[in-house]
């Protein structure tokens, strides 16, 4: 691999890079290769950078460390999932409205003849907001919510009531997401309802599509369409004094019910079993994912046997914390208690300090 | 029945497409950033590292293209392949850092105006290969290019894209960058 030579013998030995580099177009690409074939001067310099280019390709870069590679992944999920979460700092509007207290009235008053931006207290007829896309929002009586349209985001805050809330994201790419006194729920493609009351989200359902909610000091809990949740009753019952202690999290029960779980659960599998396949999947990625497709139609069941699967086969693979943690999730919603509980403790055992350990404990109880 | 439970089979296992992928990152979805952080992490950590010159932030460097990937998601062109896309992301995170670095040593030097460059990059050197050590000689911008094209593949149109840059300025660097690598290695005396 010499330099080129100062002097080139050959006029069109620049043309050799243009090759390269994509400057010829077709005839000249043709010409100058028909050229190539009878000079050798050009024959060796287009070697010669070939050459280069092997060379390039070969250098060796440190080898992957398959903990190094597992640890980063798990601190980029972290890291992208808290971008998510919006801040947990309150609001200088909730400040204000705390530090009114029993001015309450009177600045209801004051919204109604002067309506706010940011605060649309809604009609008691209970009226469609027709959104300037494909987001519907209908709000119970006296619900307290807004709106904020961005170019790549829909934001709707909701201090107190019930919003009904549909989207149809064929016809929107903008990201949906509900803001909650206690935190956030992020659609994704979907009919859902979510209750507040006493600055607490006290219930959301999910009609379609799916939705991940994320509430301070909590494990995210993602709905899929039939699924509802509500915190457990002693804490939806306990309002936000000031005077009352700090709420116990071993407490917060998630508490998903599905609408179909009553059908899944009569016939429970504690024991997964793996369904006969025909053929052998070729890799992780593809145990993975057959998996994944059972999970997200809703084969609880068959989702579960292939992640118990994928773990047996695949123990040190990147994904294998995903899959254990799905695995539980797979069959809590399956309706298989006693397994769940069992896959649960599994995974705590496998990974004590796990990305979904919290959620995972709170399933295990 | 065997021949239909494989097809059945064989539809689950075809790898979801990086557009799909991207739609599904653009939507919030953590799954989807796993996925494509096992499909491409590793191009990736071969390209930052063979770009920087110690080698010694590739993690966060990665980590940041990831979420500033995340980030944009809802950008993404459609195209079937996430990767050159990918790099582009990378390579521009290298030119901030290195305008950032160079602040930083320009804010340095106004303090310290007889400041000696006591280490010399180039001394670490010694113990990589030939073509090692003439990749870190080239100055980055040449050296991003250089790989971006020869070892990445990519168009010199898309590199131009990727590094917001004249396709010309590809061109330029990518012959300087040929010719003092091929130049270095003459140098030390012969082939990688």
């Amino acid at each position: 691999m010499k330099a080129p030579p100062a002097h080139p013998s050959c006029t069109r030995l620049f043309e050799v890079e243009a090759l390269r580099d994509g400057r010829l177009t077709g005839t000249e690409v043709t010409r100058f290769q028909s050229h190539v074939r009878s000079c050798s001067v050009c024959a060796q310099e287009l070697s010669a950078l070939q050459g280069l280019a092997t060379a390039l390709r070969s250098t060796v870069t440190q080898a992957e460390d398959e903990l190094r590679v597992r640890r980063e992944r798990t601190r980029l999920l972290a890291a992208f999932d808290a971008s998510l979460m919006p801040s947990s700092k309150p609001s200088r509007r909730k400040l204000w409205f705390g530090a009114l207290g029993g001015l309450a009235a009177a600045l209801a008053l004051a919204l109604l003849l002067h309506p706010s931006r940011t605060v649309a207290p809604v009609a008691p007829a209970a009226p469609v907001a027709a959104a300037p896309d494909s987001v519907k929002v209908e709000a119970s009586t006296a619900t307290q919510w807004s709106r904020r349209v961005e170019a790549s985001q829909e934001t709707i805050t909701i201090e107190s009531g019930t919003l009904s809330i549909r989207v149809e994201h064929q016809h929107s790419q903008r990201r949906l997401l509900v803001l909650v006194p206690d935190g956030a729920l992020e659609d994704i493609g979907t009919t859902f309802s979510v209750t507040v009351a006493a600055a607490r989200t006290t219930h959301v359902e999910v009609q379609d599509g799916t939705v991940t909610l994320r509430l301070r000091d909590r494990p995210a809990i993602t709905l899929l369409a039939g699924e509802a949740w509500s915190p457990a009753p002693a804490e939806a019952t306990s309002g936000p004094s000031a005077d009352a202690p700090p709420p116990d999290t071993r407490g917060h029960e998630r508490t998903v019910r599905s609408v179909a779980s009553a059908r899944a659960s009569s016939v429970p599998s504690s024991t997964p079993t793996l369904p006969p396949r025909s053929v052998a999947l070729p890799d992780a990625a593809g145990d993975f994912r057959a998996a994944m497709a059972a999970f997200t139609r809703g084969d609880h069941a068959l989702a579960s046997s292939l992640f118990a699967a994928f773990l047996s086969q695949h123990p040190a693979d990147s994904r294998s914390e995903d899959a254990a943690y799905l695995r539980v999730l797979t069959l809590q919603r399956a309706g298989d208690v006693s397994g769940m509980r069992k896959a649960a403790s599994e995974y705590l055992e496998r990974y004590p300090g796990g990305f979904r350990a919290s959620e995972v404990k709170a399933l295990s109880r | 029945m065997i021949a239909r439970s494989s097809k059945s089979v064989e539809r689950e296992l075809l790898p979801t497409p990086d557009a799909e992928i991207m739609r599904h990152l653009a939507a919030g979805q953590l799954g989807a950033l796993g996925e494509l952080y096992d499909r491409y992490q590793a191009p990736l950590r071969s390209f930052l590292a063979r770009a920087t010159r110690d080698g010694h932030d590739v993690d966060d460097l990665l980590h940041a293209v990831f979420l500033a990937a995340a980030q944009s998601a809802d950008r993404y062109d459609g195209r079937s392949s996430c990767r050159p896309w990918l790099i582009g992301i990378a390579a521009q995170l290298l030119r901030r850092r290195r305008q950032t670095f160079s602040r930083f040593v320009a804010m340095l030097s106004s303090f310290q105006a007889t400041q000696q460059h006591s280490s010399d990059p180039r001394a670490s050197l010694q113990s990589r290969t030939d073509v090692e050590r003439a990749l870190a000689q080239l100055s980055e911008p040449k050296r991003i290019t250089v790989l971006m094209a020869e070892v990445e593949g990519l168009s010199c149109a898309e590199i131009a894209d990727a590094l917001a840059i004249p396709i010309g300025t590809v061109w330029t660097r990518l012959h300087a960058a040929r010719r003092e690598l091929r130049q270095a290695l003459d140098a030390e005396g012969g082939s990688p």
